[in-house]
């Protein structure tokens, strides 16, 4: 089997490290993820999954144990480093869209060009093929507050694919939008997944939207306690 | 990037169009007060600069003076007479050839005039025609120094002068009212002087008359009867008057258009002191208007300095109120910076994007400021000039007009609110740099 995509050994997150109200969140996370997997993280609010999320995010480091992103570990990398991995190894799609409020919807998708290393030809013409591929090349010229829940959650999942990241990163995706929207995002990210075969990680709280993907992890008070559909 | 950078910067201050203007208004009144004061002061010393130097600014008078004796030496005073010129004590025209040749890079010529008399020249064929003329001697350089130009025929040449030749140059305006259609050219004129004396003189050019250069015109005379000016030969001029007079005593040195003016000043006084040396009664006091010039742009400069002053303590105030918005639209835009930083920008590029956006501010202010500063200054500038031409109600026809704004100002000015753009728009974003990811992604 190739290297998987996410590898974490051991990893322990702890807050107020040292101080009188030292919190230690996660308790030793193993984790795989490989190539084409459709991940869901999922368990209840204080089990761990944000911070999860956050260190499979580069946001944050660990506190002790390795994480490995394709190979490479990650927490021994410097900030630069770590915002470019950001920039082109992880897509994020958050709960409430977190998209520019000033710049219309291409501008939008083409952020992530612009923070790139060198610059991308063709920047435009991409830009505009990703926001066809969810079906939103119509509204390329409206700003977010022209559009829908539903609507800007695609935007953001095309800024998220713009630079053909190794994983895609989906913050509880479907959390500001109503069953029929959120029912929506969730068939896009399937066709990214069978499609493009694409590696998706998907963190929730709803055991139903989980249910809908090919491997459900359950995390609880820190500690991974089930772990379901894998390839394993 | 840097374009990019620049047109989220606009967007974004546009974005909050009265909050921008109202942060931009201490660098606006600053940089504005700065091009009001430089303009005004700039176009009344170009407008004295012009008027000076087509007074000749750029020559050097001069003339014999005696030499008095020390002021508190009451001894010498009690029997002192201002003496008498005598032959040798005039300057002559070797002295100026040695200093020509001496400072070939200053000194190009001498202008001299001597004022020989009025008279009338009338038309033996018809009485009714007839012209009034001021008869003046004068080296050839002098025309240049008038800034009369030839219209046709030639002008006086040193020729002329060293042979006392019975020539002259006529005004256009004379030679048209007398001459009419013929050409002057090469006719004898008689002038029949006020004291009893006839002169002749043969017309060898016509220069283009300049009332300003005279003096004003008498509206009470009938225009047929107007004085004009007829130019004969220095030397001529002396020989008629039937002195022993061969030399200058008051004179103009033309300088080459390059020339520093005060260096020259000193290079022909140091000549004639020389020269004059060995001379118990007379030496030659030279000056230039230049130094006329030299206090107005000293008071100038003195008021420049002190606005400047105030411009920079608006500037830093205005500055101050920058940082102040630039922390508070950081503050507000947390979450973005958290987004941006999550997609991958680095944190020196964040701290680039606010200095950016502290520089446009400020650039903006300072454009706004320079248009309206050189709007009111120029303005400004032609009132005050309006108000030293009233004043100087008889020179007039001198005063050469000029409204100024300092390009040197403008460029300073805008250089400076980048400056303060870049000051105080670095502690903001360099805040803004410093943030955590995760905690900015996670305001509210």
């Amino acid at each position: 089997m190739s290297e998987p995509v996410i590898r974490m050994e051991n990893i322990v997150k702890t807050y107020y490290e040292g101080k009188p109200n030292e919190l230690e969140i996660l308790h030793g996370i193993n984790l795989d993820v490989h190539k084409g997997e459709f991940v869901s993280i999922e368990g209840e609010s204080g089990s761990g999954k944000s911070t999860l999320m956050n260190i499979i995010g580069v946001l944050d480091r660990q506190t002790a144990g390795t994480y490995y992103l394709e190979g490479q570990d990650v927490n021994s990398m410097t900030d630069e480093v770590r915002s470019a991995i950001r920039n082109r190894r992880i897509g994020f799609v958050f709960q409430n869209f977190n998209l520019l409020p000033r710049a219309n919807a291409l501008k939008n998708v083409m952020v992530p060009l612009m923070y790139g290393e060198k610059k991308t030809k063709n920047a435009k013409e991409r830009a505009m093929e990703m926001l066809a591929m969810v079906g939103m090349e119509e509204r390329a010229g409206h700003r977010p507050n022209e559009l829908s829940g539903g609507q800007k959650q695609r935007v953001a999942i095309a800024r998220a694919m713009i630079n053909d990241p190794a994983i895609i990163l989906a913050d509880e995706p479907t959390g500001a939008l109503d069953s029929k929207t959120g029912h929506m995002v969730m068939d896009l990210f399937h066709k990214l997944h069978e499609e493009q075969g694409k590696t998706i990680v998907l963190i929730t709280h709803s055991q139903e939207l989980a249910s809908e993907t090919q491997r459900i992890v359950t995390l609880l008070d820190g500690n991974i306690v089930a772990d379901k559909g894998g390839e394993q | 990037m840097l374009i990019e950078n620049i047109k989220e910067a606009v967007t974004s201050i546009f974005s909050n169009k009265m909050r921008s203007l109202l942060t931009m208004l201490g660098i606006i009144i600053g940089i504005s007060s700065v091009i009001i004061i430089t303009t005004i002061g700039g176009s009344i010393q170009s407008t004295l600069t012009a008027t000076l130097n087509s007074l000749g600014g750029n020559t050097v008078s001069a003339y014999v003076q005696a030499k008095y004796p020390e002021d508190d030496d009451e001894e010498a005073w009690a029997t002192w007479v201002y003496p008498e010129m005598e032959e040798e004590d005039y300057v002559t025209q070797e002295m100026i050839d040695g200093l020509i040749a001496a400072y070939p890079d200053e000194v190009t010529g001498v202008a001299s005039q001597q004022y020989l008399g009025s008279g009338t020249i009338t038309d033996e064929a018809d009485s009714d025609n007839y012209a009034n003329v001021n008869v003046n001697g004068i080296t050839p350089e002098y025309l240049d120094y008038m800034k009369l130009k030839i219209v046709s025929g030639r002008s006086l040449t040193k020729e002329d002068n060293v042979g006392q030749k019975r020539v002259c140059v006529i005004a256009d305006t004379m030679a048209q009212r007398y001459f009419g259609d013929k050409s002057p050219i090469g006719e004898i004129v008689s002038v029949a002087s006020s004291d009893g004396s006839i002169y002749d003189f043969a017309v060898v050019g016509v220069y283009e008359y300049n009332q300003a250069l005279f003096g004003r015109v008498d509206t009470t005379v009938a225009e047929k009867d107007r004085v004009t000016e007829l130019m004969i030969p220095l030397q001529t001029c002396f020989k008629l008057q039937g002195t022993e007079q061969t030399g200058y005593e008051y004179f103009n040195l033309l300088l080459t258009p390059l020339a520093d003016v005060e260096q020259a000043t000193a290079h022909i006084q140091s000549y004639f002191d020389e020269l004059y040396a060995n001379n118990d009664n007379f030496y030659i006091y030279t000056y230039n208007m230049q130094s006329d010039m030299g206090m107005i742009n000293t008071v100038l400069s003195v008021i420049t300095v002190a606005v400047s002053g105030i411009a920079a303590i608006s500037l830093i105030v205005g500055g101050v109120g920058v940082m102040n918005i630039m922390l508070v639209s950081i503050t507000e835009r947390t979450r973005e910076i958290g987004v941006r930083m999550a997609l991958g920008a680095k944190r020196r590029t964040i701290k680039m994007q606010f200095v950016i956006e502290a520089i446009v501010l400020c650039l903006i202010g300072g454009l706004i400021g320079v248009l309206i500063g050189v709007g009111i200054g120029a303005l400004l500038g032609m009132v005050a000039n309006t108000i030293i031409q009233s004043m100087y109600a008889e020179y007039s026809s001198y005063i050469i007009l000029s409204v100024h704004p300092s390009g040197q100002a403008i460029a300073l000015s805008l250089f400076f609110s980048m400056l303060t753009g870049v000051f105080f728009g670095y502690y903001p974003a360099n805040k803004a740099s410093k943030m955590e990811v995760i905690d900015a992604l996670r305001y509210e």
